[in-house]
C-alpha cells in the first residue's frame, strides 16, 4: 500500500465535500474491494474516506412497496435481516452467497454497487429488479446507473445513501461461482413482476446486463425449457483462462434455468 | 471405517488434544518463521522481474538507495561478489553416454539477464518492511526483451530461445533407463498397443504458510544464525553452505513450527541467501517475509511433467511392455534436488504394481521461463503411477475387460516378494489382490451400474475409477538417522530430531514409538525439532520416509536406553545387571525388589542416548477407487464416493494416517480438478499468480472418505513401517481421471488431460455429443 | 499517523500507526500478537481471521485505523480462565489440523460461525467455511471439528 490519510466522515456533509475538495480521495465502505487494490498497489490515494460511521447510510425498511437499503449495510446485515426476509428473499439468499463470511461481515451494499465489479452479485438484483440508486445528489435508475466494467452514473462526490428496491411478485438469483475466487462467473437475477420479468445477468459480461430474450421466453413459461432453444449472443461475453464465451454463455443459460425453476417454485 | 480408527486422545497440561503439538497451535501460540524477531532487525523487500526473459540493460538504484529508511539495496553485483552464484545440485549421476548434467548458474539476485517472472532482480532493505515496499519501486530497470518459451516440448525443440549459454536445446540431463531392445521386440508381436500422452500439469504447492527468513550475522564468531521453514535444518544447511560458501560450523538453522511443506520446504532459496548476505553488510539482523504474491510467482512449482506413453498387450491382456519419452520442465533454473525427483522415482517404481517384464523410458530434463520446480508431495512418483494406471484403464476399455480384472491379471502375485523389478529395485512385501479385492468391496462395485443409470436418470453422467500403485519411500540422501535422548530427573525425557515436521505430526508418533518402547506414557516425551547445536546427523521428512528412517530409530533410541542405563542402575541397586530387568520406566533388582526409575538415574548422571540406524528402500502401495458424477450442462465434477485401501505397513498413528490420506487425496483432487499454472505463452507472464485464479480445494468438495488398510509388515524396518505420507497423491490422480473418463467415455468423448475443469469437460461433452 | 485505541482480548491497547497499517500487522508486530497468521494478500485465505466487535472478519483485509474503538479478540483470547473455547477443543479432538497455520484463523471462523448456527448443517458449515483455506487436511476433519464445536458449546 502507499501512504494515504484515514478520515472517518462524521456526515454526510463532511464526506462530500471531502471528496469534492480533492479528486484524488476515495470514499471507503467496506474496503473488501478498496483494501485488496492498495493493498496490490493498483490504486494510489491521497485519503480514503470511512463513510460507514453515518447513521443516514443505515437502516432497513419496506415502504410504499419498496424495500430501501442503506448503502453501509453490510452484506451478512441484510443476509440476516428478517424485513428483507419476508419482502425479498432473493435478496437475502444473494447476500448470503456473496464471496465468504468475512468478506460479507464487512462489505456493504453501497460498496459494491458503486465499485459496480462486472462479476459481483449485487449488480444483477439492481438491475434485474429495476431499483433506484439514491444518492446524495439525485436518484438514479438502475439502467442508467451501471455503465460497464467498473463504471457508473456516480459523479466525484457522489456518496449512495440507500438502494429502493420494488418488490417483485416473485424473484430468484443463481449463481456459478468461479472455482478459485468465488466471484460470479455467471450470475442471473429473475424478477418476475406486474410489468413482466426482468432478466439480469452478473459476471459473464463486461458488465451487468439484461437478456430481453429470456424475459420474453420466460414471460410466456417460467422454466428452463423455455431457455432451450434461445442462445445468449456470446458477442459481449469475457473469455479468460476460466472460460470461453460459449462457455459462459452456457452457463448462463443454466443458471437462468435454475433461477427460473426458484421463481416458479419447483 | 470406524474399526480402523483407535482414536487416543493425549492429556497435555490438563487439556485433551489428539497430538501432543495441538496445545500450542490451537491457541495461537506456535512460532513459525515470520513468528521470530530480533532485536534491531532490518526489514527486507525483493524487486522481482516482471519480464520472463530479458537482458538487465541498466539499474539504477541511486534514488531507492536515498529513500526513507532504507539501509542496504542489493543487485546481482552484489551476489557475485559475494560468490552466491551457484546452487548446489543433486544431479550428479550420470545420464545417456555417461554425460553429466549441464548445471546453470543462478546468482541470488538475478545478474544480467532474468529468466522468469519473479526472478528476484534487487534486494532493499530498510528500517520497516513498509518503507523497503515504498524503495523497490524507485529502483529503475532497463530490460532488453528476449524471446520466451515456456512450454518444455516447445524449449527442446530447434530454434527455441535459449535460456543459459552453458546448456544448449535448453536440454540439462538425458538418460534412459530399462531395456529398448527387449521392448520393442515385445511391441513388435503385441495384439495391442495404447498409448497416451499425457500432462502431469504444473501446480503450486502452496504451503499455507509463506515462506519467511530472519538472518543474523555475529561478526565476532563470524556465524550465521538464520530462522527459515525446513523439513529438516541439515538439508537446508547442506544447500545453504553450498549456495553461500559459509562454512557450515558458521551456519546455525533454527526452526520450530513449519507451517507445511510438501516438498517446497527443503529448497534453500536464493532469497534466504541473499537476506543472509544483507545481515553481514549491515551487521543487523534482516527479516524477509514472502506474500503469496511472490510464492505464486517464485516459490518451487511441483509436477510439470510430459509423458508420451505407450503399453504393449498380448490378447490376453497380460502386459507384454511399457515405453515412455518424459519431458521435465524444470524451469529456469535447477533447484537443488528439482530433477533429480523425476529421473530418479519413476525408475524405481517404473512396472508399478505389475509383472510387465519390458520396460523402456527416456527421460530428458528441459529449462523454460518459468519459476524453477522441486518436489512436490509424490516427487514424480504420482506422475509415473498416474501414467501407469491411465494406460491400464485405456487398455481395458479398449480391449473390453474389466479393468480390475485386467489389474489382477498382471498383478505381481503375493508368493513373489521380495520381487525384484526389471529396473533392479526389490519390493520387499506386499498383497495387492488382497488390496484391490478389499477396495472393490467398500467401492461396492458390484453395485456400480445401478447407481450409473439411477444418475442417467437424473442426467448426470457416473463413472468409476481405480488406481492400484506402488511407491518407494524410506531411503534417504544422509549416511543415517540419528536421534538423541535425554532423561530428566523429573523421569521426563526429551528426543531431538533432524526430521522436521511440517504437519505430519512428529512430537506424537515419534513419543508414541518411544513411550511403546519404554513403557512409559507418550505425554512424558517431548520431541525437539529444528535444534543445530546437537549436532544430529539425518533426512529431513521427504519422501514418506520419515517413520521408516528416524521413527524406527526412535524405537532404537529408546532400546539402546534401557540398554545403556541397565549396569547403571545395577550399579545403583548394588546387583549384577543380569539382575535387574526394566519395565515402565523402572529398572527393579529381582533380588532386592529395590526400584530406580529412568529419572531418579538421571539425578545421578546426565543419562543420554544416540540411536542410529541406516534404511533402504519400502514400498507402501495401496488401491483407491473413486466415483463421479458430471454434470453435463455445466461441467462441474462431484466425487461421490472415494474408498482407499492402503498398504503402509504397521500404522503408529490411525489418526494421523488418515488424516494424512485426507490431505494427500485432496491435494491430487485439487490438480486434477482446479490447479494448474498457466503462463501466457507469448510473454511468460504468470496467468494464475493468486488464489483469486488458481483454485485450490475449499472445504465441501467431497463429503467423505472411505479409509481402509491391508497391512503386510515391512521388511525394512523392525517396526514394520512403511511410509505412507504421499501415496494419497499417488493413487488420486489416476483414480479421479480414470473416474471421469469412465463416465465420459460412453459419449465417445477420447483421453483428455488435467486439470478437468468444469469447463474443459464441458467443451469435451459438447465436442463429443455434437460428434454424434 | 493516527492514534488508536481498542480492546484486544479484553485489554485496552493504544498505538500511533500508519494509516496504511493493516490490522493484522497491528496484532502481529506492535502488540506480538503472533497467533493471528497472515497467509494470502488478496483476502482469501482467511488465517488472519479474528473478531471484531464479535464478527469475524480477515484483519489482513482491514486497517488497524477501523479498528479503532472496537472490541478484538484474536486466538490467543478465545480460551476464557484456561479453558480451552469448545471449537480448540473440537479441533484437537478431531485431529483437525495438521501444519497449524490456517488453524487460529479457522477456528475463528468456526466460533463466529457456531455461535450464529448453533446447530449448524453440512450446507451451513461448508458455506461458514468458504473463507478459510488449508492446504493440509482436505477439510474433512475440520467438517467435523466444527460439528463438535457446535455440540461442545451446547453442553
Amino acid at each position: 500500500m502507499y501512504a494515504f490519510q484515514y478520515r472517518k466522515a462524521t456526515s454526510l456533509k463532511e464526506a462530500g465535500e471531502l471528496l469534492a475538495k480533492d479528486e484524488e480521495a476515495r470514499p471507503m465502505s467496506g474496503g473488501m474491494t478498496l483494501i485488496p487494490t492498495l493493498k496490490a498497489r493498483l490504486a494510489q490515494p491521497t485519503q480514503l474516506i470511512d463513510i460507514t460511521g453515518l447513521a443516514e447510510l443505515f437502516g432497513i425498511e419496506v415502504r410504499d412497496g419498496q424495500l430501501f437499503i442503506g448503502a453501509a449495510t453490510r452484506h451478512q446485515q441484510v443476509a440476516d435481516s428478517k424485513v428483507v426476509r419476508d419482502a425479498l428473499p432473493a435478496l437475502a439468499d444473494l447476500a448470503n452467497n456473496i464471496g465468504d463470511p468475512q468478506v460479507r461481515n464487512r462489505g456493504t451494499l453501497g460498496g459494491s454497487v458503486a465499485n459496480n465489479d462486472p462479476a459481483a452479485d449485487y449488480p444483477a438484483a439492481v438491475l434485474g429488479l429495476d431499483a433506484k440508486i439514491i444518492t446524495n445528489k439525485r436518484e438514479i435508475a438502475a439502467t442508467d446507473f451501471f455503465q460497464g466494467m467498473f463504471a457508473t452514473a456516480l459523479e466525484a462526490g457522489e456518496l449512495i445513501m440507500r438502494i429502493a428496491f420494488p418488490l417483485p411478485k416473485k424473484a430468484a438469483y443463481a449463481k456459478f461461482p468461479h472455482p478459485a475466487s468465488g466471484y460470479a462467473m455467471a450470475g442471473v437475477f429473475i424478477a418476475q413482476t406486474a410489468d413482466g420479468v426482468r432478466v439480469a445477468v452478473t459476471g459473464a459480461g463486461e458488465g451487468v446486463f439484461r437478456w430481453t430474450d429470456a424475459e420474453a421466453a420466460l414471460g410466456k413459461q417460467m422454466d428452463a425449457a423455455a431457455l432451450e432453444n434461445l442462445t445468449l449472443s456470446t458477442d459481449n461475453l469475457n473469455e479468460d483462462i476460466h472460460g470461453t464465451r460459449e462457455y459462459r454463455a452456457q452457463l448462463v443459460k443454466v443458471m437462468a434455468g435454475r433461477a427460473a425453476a426458484a421463481v416458479a417454485g419447483k | 471405517m470406524d474399526q480402523h480408527v483407535h482414536h487416543h486422545l493425549f492429556e497435555v497440561e490438563g487439556a485433551h488434544v489428539s497430538r501432543l503439538e495441538d496445545l500450542r497451535l490451537i491457541k495461537g501460540e506456535g512460532c513459525y518463521a515470520a513468528d521470530w524477531n530480533l532485536p534491531g532487525q532490518a526489514h527486507a523487500c525483493f524487486l522481482r522481474s516482471d519480464h520472463a526473459h530479458a537482458k538487465i540493460v541498466s539499474i539504477n538504484i541511486d534514488a531507492a538507495r536515498k529513500a526513507k529508511g532504507v539501509l542496504g539495496v542489493y543487485t546481482g553485483e552484489d551476489a557475485i561478489r559475494a560468490g552466491q552464484t551457484k546452487p548446489l545440485s543433486m544431479l550428479t549421476f550420470a545420464g545417456k553416454d555417461g554425460k553429466k548434467a549441464l548445471i546453470p548458474e543462478r546468482p541470488t539476485l538475478a545478474h544480467g539477464r532474468v529468466r522468469f517472472v519473479g526472478d528476484t532482480v534487487a534486494l532493499v532493505v530498510a528500517e520497516t518492511a513498509l518503507q523497503a515496499q515504498d524503495a523497490i519501486e524507485l529502483i529503475e530497470i532497463e530490460y532488453e526483451d528476449l524471446p520466451v518459451v515456456v512450454v518444455a516440448e516447445a524449449a527442446l525443440a530447434a530454434g527455441a530461445p535459449q535460456l543459459h549459454d552453458n546448456i544448449p536445446g535448453n536440454l540439462c540431463f538425458e538418460q534412459e533407463a530399462g531395456d529398448a531392445a527387449a521392448v520393442d521386440a515385445a511391441f513388435a508381436k503385441a495384439a495391442h498397443v495404447t498409448k497416451l500422452k499425457l500432462d502431469c500439469t504444473r501446480v503450486v504447492p502452496n504451503p499455507m504458510e509463506p515462506r519467511a527468513c530472519l538472518a543474523a550475522y555475529d561478526a565476532k564468531s563470524e556465524s550465521y544464525t538464520v530462522h527459515v521453514p525446513v523439513q529438516g535444518i541439515n538439508m537446508m544447511r547442506m544447500q545453504m553452505v553450498a549456495y553461500t560458501g559459509v562454512p557450515e560450523d558458521k551456519l546455525n538453522i533454527v526452526a520450530r513450527d513449519v507451517g507445511g511443506g510438501f516438498g517446497q520446504r527443503s529448497i534453500a532459496y536464493p532469497e534466504y541467501c541473499s537476506v543472509m548476505m544483507a545481515a553481514k553488510a549491515l551487521g543487523r539482523p534482516v527479516k524477509w517475509v514472502s506474500t503469496r504474491s511472490e510464492a505464486f510467482m517464485a516459490d518451487s512449482h511441483g509436477r510439470a511433467n510430459y509423458i508420451t506413453a505407450e503399453l504393449a498387450l498380448d490378447k490376453d491382456g497380460t502386459f507384454l511392455a511399457m515405453r515412455l519419452d518424459w519431458i521435465a520442465d524444470l524451469g529456469a533454473y535447477l533447484h537443488p534436488a528439482g530433477p533429480v525427483s523425476p529421473m530418479r522415482n519413476p525408475v524405481v517404481c517404473l512396472n508399478g504394481v505389475y509383472k510387465t517384464q519390458a520396460l523402456f523410458g527416456r527421460w530428458r530434463v528441459a529449462l523454460t521461463n518459468t519459476s524453477p520446480v522441486s518436489a512436490y508431495r509424490g516427487a514424480a512418483r504420482p506422475e509415473i503411477a498416474y501414467t501407469i494406471e491411465r494406460l491400464v484403464d485405456e487398455s481395458a476399455a479398449q480391449m473390453n475387460i474389466d479393468p480390475a480384472e485386467l489389474r489382477r491379471r498382471n498383478f505381481i502375485p503375493p508368493e513373489a516378494f521380495p520381487y525384484k523389478t526389471p529396473t533392479g529395485s526389490v519390493y520387499d512385501i506386499a498383497d495387492f489382490p488382497a488390496v484391490l479385492d478389499k477396495a472393490l468391496k467398500l467401492a461396492d462395485v458390484k453395485g456400480f451400474a445401478k447407481r450409473r443409470a439411477a444418475a442417467e436418470k437424473r442426467g448426470m453422467l457416473r463413472g468409476q475409477g481405480m488406481a492400484t500403485v506402488i511407491e518407494n519411500s524410506g531411503a534417504g540422501m544422509f549416511p543415517k538417522d540419528e536421534i538423541l535422548l535425554e532423561v530428566a530427573a523429573d523421569g521426563k525425557l526429551t528426543a531431538y530430531s533432524i526430521s522436521h515436521s511440517q504437519g505430519q505430526g512428529h512430537e506424537t508418533t515419534f513419543a508414541q514409538i518411544i513411550g511403546d518402547a519404554l513403557g512409559i506414557p507418550a505425554e512424558r516425551i517431548t520431541l525437539r525439532q529444528g535444534i543445530g547445536e546437537k549436532g544430529l546427523i539425518g533426512n529431513h521428512t521427504g519422501g514418506s520416509r520419515t517413520i521408516v528412517g528416524a521413527g524406527t530409530v526412535c524405537h532404537i533410541a529408546a532400546k539402546k536406553l534401557i540398554e545403556h542405563a541397565t549396569p547403571l542402575a545395577a550399579e545403583q541397586l548394588g546387583v549384577e545387571p543380569s539382575q535387574v530387568a526394566y519395565a515402565k520406566g523402572e529398572f527393579k533388582s529381582s533380588e532386592s525388589k529395590k526400584t530406580i526409575t529412568l529419572g531418579e538415574l538421571a539425578a545421578k548422571k546426565p543419562l543420554s542416548v544416540t540411536g542410529e540406524g541406516k534404511f533402504g528402500s519400502t514400498f507402501p502401495n495401496g488401491c483407491h477407487i473413486a466415483e463421479v458424477e458430471i454434470d453435463p450442462q455445466t461441467g462441474v465434477t462431484q466425487v461421490v464416493a472415494y474408498v482407499t485401501v492402503d498398504d503402509c505397513g504397521t500404522v503408529i498413528n490411525h489418526t494421523i494416517v488418515e488424516g494424512q490420506m485426507h490431505g494427500a487425496v485432496a491435494q491430487g483432487w485439487g490438480q486434477i480438478f482446479g490447479e494448474n499454472v498457466v503462463y501466457d505463452l507469448e510473454t511468460g507472464q504468470l496467468l494464475t499468480g493468486s488464489f483469486m485464479d488458481y483454485a485450490m480445494p475449499k472445504a465441501g468438495w467431497i463429503n467423505d472418505i472411505t479409509i481402509a488398510e491391508h497391512t503386510t509388515f515391512g521388511t525394512i524396518s523392525p517396526l514394520g513401517v512403511k511410509g505412507m505420507g504421499e501415496s494419497g497423491c499417488t493413487a488420486s490422480l489416476g483414480a479421479l481421471t480414470n473416474a471421469v473418463m469412465d463416465a465420459l467415455r460412453p459419449l465417445g468423448v477420447p483421453p483428455l488431460d488435467m486439470p478437468l475443469t468444469a469447463h474443459k469437460l464441458w467443451q469435451a461433452i459438447t465436442a463429443a455429443k455434437k460428434g454424434n | 499517523m493516527s492514534k488508536i485505541k481498542m480492546t484486544v482480548n479484553g485489554k485496552t491497547c493504544t498505538g500511533d500507526v500508519e494509516d496504511r497499517v493493516l490490522l493484522a500487522n497491528f496484532l502481529r508486530d506492535e502488540l506480538k500478537l503472533t497467533g493471528t497468521h497472515v497467509g494470502c494478500d488478496t483476502s482469501q485465505c482467511g488465517a488472519c481471521t479474528v473478531h471484531v466487535d464479535g464478527r469475524a472478519v480477515k484483519s489482513c483485509t482491514m486497517l488497524a485505523v477501523q479498528a479503532d474503538g472496537a472490541q478484538v479478540t484474536t486466538i490467543e483470547g478465545l480460551a476464557k480462565n484456561g479453558k480451552l473455547h469448545p471449537a480448540q477443543q473440537a479441533f484437537t479432538e478431531c485431529h483437525a489440523l495438521q501444519c497449524g497455520f490456517c488453524t487460529p484463523g479457522m477456528i475463528m471462523t468456526t466460533a463466529a460461525l457456531i455461535k450464529d448456527h448453533p446447530k449448524p448443517t453440512d450446507d451451513e458449515i461448508v458455506h461458514g467455511l468458504e473463507g478459510n483455506l488449508c492446504r493440509c487436511t482436505g477439510y474433512l476433519n475440520i467438517v467435523k471439528a466444527v460439528k463438535r464445536a457446535a455440540e461442545l458449546q451446547g453442553k
